[in-house]
């Protein structure tokens, strides 16, 4: 019975000590990648972005969070659109039918582009689904979330904040 | 990386996807998230079984679960077991009628040849809940407990796991443990092992359970997911089963001169290594088990699972699943079809066939679908069980060869289920 | 003895060979088919638990089973 609760405790430190190297965002990545993507009317390119704030962030319809993501986002578009904010939802799913059930379903204001092979999100070194990215106005990654939680969008809403200039 | 766009959009594939993202709650140790507030999930289901000549069973289940927002779930289960039927006692036939009574009473009348049975009848109500929790990012936990009480039966018991995510969620790990305390009392009083059956006791049977589980699963592919898990379990107490006996023939005719109650160790350890597989084709899935157990009574088994869910392609997500069960099971050390008269007593000793040699075959389907535009799932289950024993066991003496001991038992069982959210 | 500890290095093999599996490229954005619901090692729990019943009650082997994973793999 011993041996099977040290096996158990080894186990469970191996685990532990694996799970704290938790996927993160790389930090090495400061200049936001380029892209240019297609999106329901037109391209949409960062290089036209540059002079804004943008929230890149990659979703898709499968994702549980990006149900919570997308009112959120909708709400702080419509809040700081009007001091030169710009969001960008990058879609990455595969059937192009589920992506627009989903847009269907929550109407986003902002852009909504498509990355259906998934080369902008290999880029960006997305970890999980969804990640966020926020680009200031010289286009620098100054903040980076993997995941969404809905408990931590008043920092997020900060760091959009914080993004410009005074 | 080619996709065919095999599913189609429409409205009630929208409240799918949004009630399988909600149910996804409860398989999903990452916090996926309801829409918004908690939603409360029903599922009932009614199984109707029905062995040929034998045990027939009805067993309604309801299955409350509620779901909240921060990815926190929390499930009762009620259940209510009538059984009512004939299951074999363990004696041997005798060739002619005959009418003996029972270690705990009852009267037996028993044809020639015919493997002799034992009617009963119980009733038994069963509760298990389960509180879902994360602790953190990676790692989520389960604390549940479980409480059930037939007529000469009652368990309680508690468990818990911790699941932790490794390598971007490609990994899962789960640790679990449970503690179960069960008591057994006789109808009639607990007889003597290995006896005429003479009542010894009156009072209930302790049993305790301890049980231990590691499982890894692990995202082999963009379709593929595949799980083994590593089970031990440690019984204590008493394992015997009251009601059984075992004859005693004549060593020379095989006619059974009496017979003795069944006696079995008080200690089983067991262990089951099980591999779980599901495949994602274009639109179907593949499920795949297998399960290897052993324990401390000899008993080893061998159990294949095979289901192939196939999407019928309607508006309605309607499926077929067809099902095939293979189970293999060598005996007990201390099983035996009878003793004979005049050899020393065995230590231990049963005649419960559920401890011989034992094949299963199992061949059914499933049909899952919604009616009309409605997201509650109905399922509709069938299943064909033919399990067959050793009829002709090498150590059968006299006229027991000619019989057959374990003719194979077939069993229908239906399933309906209904699952709805709110 | 001898027994457990030859246990112990099989667990731990597995354990080593998952970790290798892990590092195949499976991107986040490629778990759209592990979302669904239906992929899932234990797809009906309902389903399992009117099995069990009906096969613990019939046959010597109890146990054995239930371990999440897989999924989308979000957040």
């Amino acid at each position: 019975m011993k041996q099977w609760s040290r096996s158990f405790f080894i186990l469970l430190v191996l685990a532990l000590s694996v799970a704290a190297k938790s996927a993160k965002i790389p930090t090495d990545l400061k200049t936001a990648p380029p892209f240019d993507l297609p999106t329901r009317s037109g391209n949409i390119s960062l290089d036209s972005l540059r002079g804004k704030v943008v929230l890149i962030d990659f979703w898709a319809s499968w994702c549980a969070p990006c149900r919570q993501s997308f009112p959120w986002m909708s709400k702080v578009y419509d809040r700081y659109k009007s001091k030169g904010f710009e969001i960008v939802a990058i879609n990455l799913d595969k059937n192009k039918d589920l992506a627009d059930d989903f847009i269907f379903e929550f109407s986003p204001p902002f852009t909504v582009a498509f990355d259906p092979e998934g080369k902008t999100a290999e880029a960006y070194g997305v970890p999980a689904m969804p990640s966020s990215y926020i680009v200031n106005q010289d286009g620098t990654i100054i903040h980076s979330h993997a995941g969404f939680d809905p408990k931590k969008t008043d920092i997020v809403e900060k760091e959009i904040q914080e993004a410009f200039p005074r | 990386m080619q996709l065919d766009s095999s599913t189609q959009s429409s409205s009630i594939r929208q409240k799918l996807s949004r009630t399988a993202l909600a149910l996804a709650l409860l398989e999903v140790p990452a916090t996926a998230h309801a829409d918004s507030g908690p939603t409360t999930q029903f599922d009932i289901t009614t199984l109707f079984y029905g062995e040929q000549s034998r045990t027939d069973i009805f067993e309604p289940m309801v299955r409350v679960s509620r779901l909240f927002p921060d990815g926190q779930s929390l499930y009762a289960q009620f259940g209510l077991d009538v059984v009512t039927g004939a299951s074999p006692s363990g004696a041997l036939p005798s060739g002619e009628i005959q009418t003996t009574t029972g270690s705990s009473g009852r009267i037996l009348t028993i044809p020639a040849g015919a493997i002799p049975m034992m009617n009963f009848q119980d009733q038994r109500f069963g509760f298990d809940g389960d509180w879902h929790k994360s602790l953190s990012r990676f790692f989520t936990s389960d604390i549940g407990g479980h409480f059930s009480r037939e007529r000469d039966y009652q368990s309680l018991g508690i468990n818990g796991k911790m699941s932790v995510d490794l390598f971007r969620r490609l990994t899962t790990l789960t640790f679990g443990g449970g503690y179960n305390h069960d008591s057994v009392f006789p109808t009639g009083g607990t007889p003597a092992g290995l006896s005429d059956g003479t009542i010894i006791s009156n009072q209930g049977n302790p049993k305790q359970v301890k049980n231990f589980m590691i499982g890894i699963s692990q995202v082999l592919s963009r379709k593929w997911l595949f799980g083994f898990d590593f089970s031990r379990t440690f019984e204590n107490g008493y394992l015997t089963e009251p009601y059984k006996v075992i004859s005693i023939v004549d060593p020379v005719t095989g006619i059974p001169v009496s017979q003795l109650t069944d006696k079995r160790p008080d200690a089983r350890d067991r262990t089951s290594l099980l591999f779980s597989s599901a495949y994602h084709l274009s639109r179907d899935v593949v499920y795949l088990y297998y399960r290897h157990y052993w324990d401390t009574w000899k008993l080893q088994s061998d159990t294949f699972d095979f289901k192939y869910r196939h999407e019928l392609g309607s508006e309605n997500g309607t499926y077929l699943e067809p099902h095939i069960r293979y189970y293999h099971q060598t005996p007990a050390e201390f099983f035996t079809v009878g003793l004979v008269e005049g050899d020393p007593l065995p230590e231990f000793a049963t005649a419960d066939t559920r401890l011989g040699l034992l094949k299963t075959m199992t061949l059914g389907t499933t049909l899952g679908f919604h009616i009309f535009d409605n997201p509650s799932l109905w399922t509709i289950r069938a299943e064909y069980i033919r399990q067959i024993g050793d009829s002709y066991p090498v150590n059968a003496v006299g006229i027991q060869q000619t019989f057959d001991l374990s003719p194979p038992l077939n069993t229908f069982a239906v399933v309906v289920g209904y699952s709805f959210n709110f | 003895m001898k027994t457990i500890i030859r246990w112990k290095l099989r667990l731990l093999l597995i354990f080593l060979s998952f970790t290798a599996f892990g590092c195949a490229t499976i991107h986040p954005w490629d778990r759209d088919l592990l979302a669904e619901k239906k992929m899932s090692l234990n797809p009906s729990p309902m389903v399992r638990a009117v099995d069990n019943h009906i096969y613990f009650s019939k046959e010597g082997s109890t146990g054995g089973d239930d371990i999440g994973g897989g999924g989308c793999g979000c957040n």
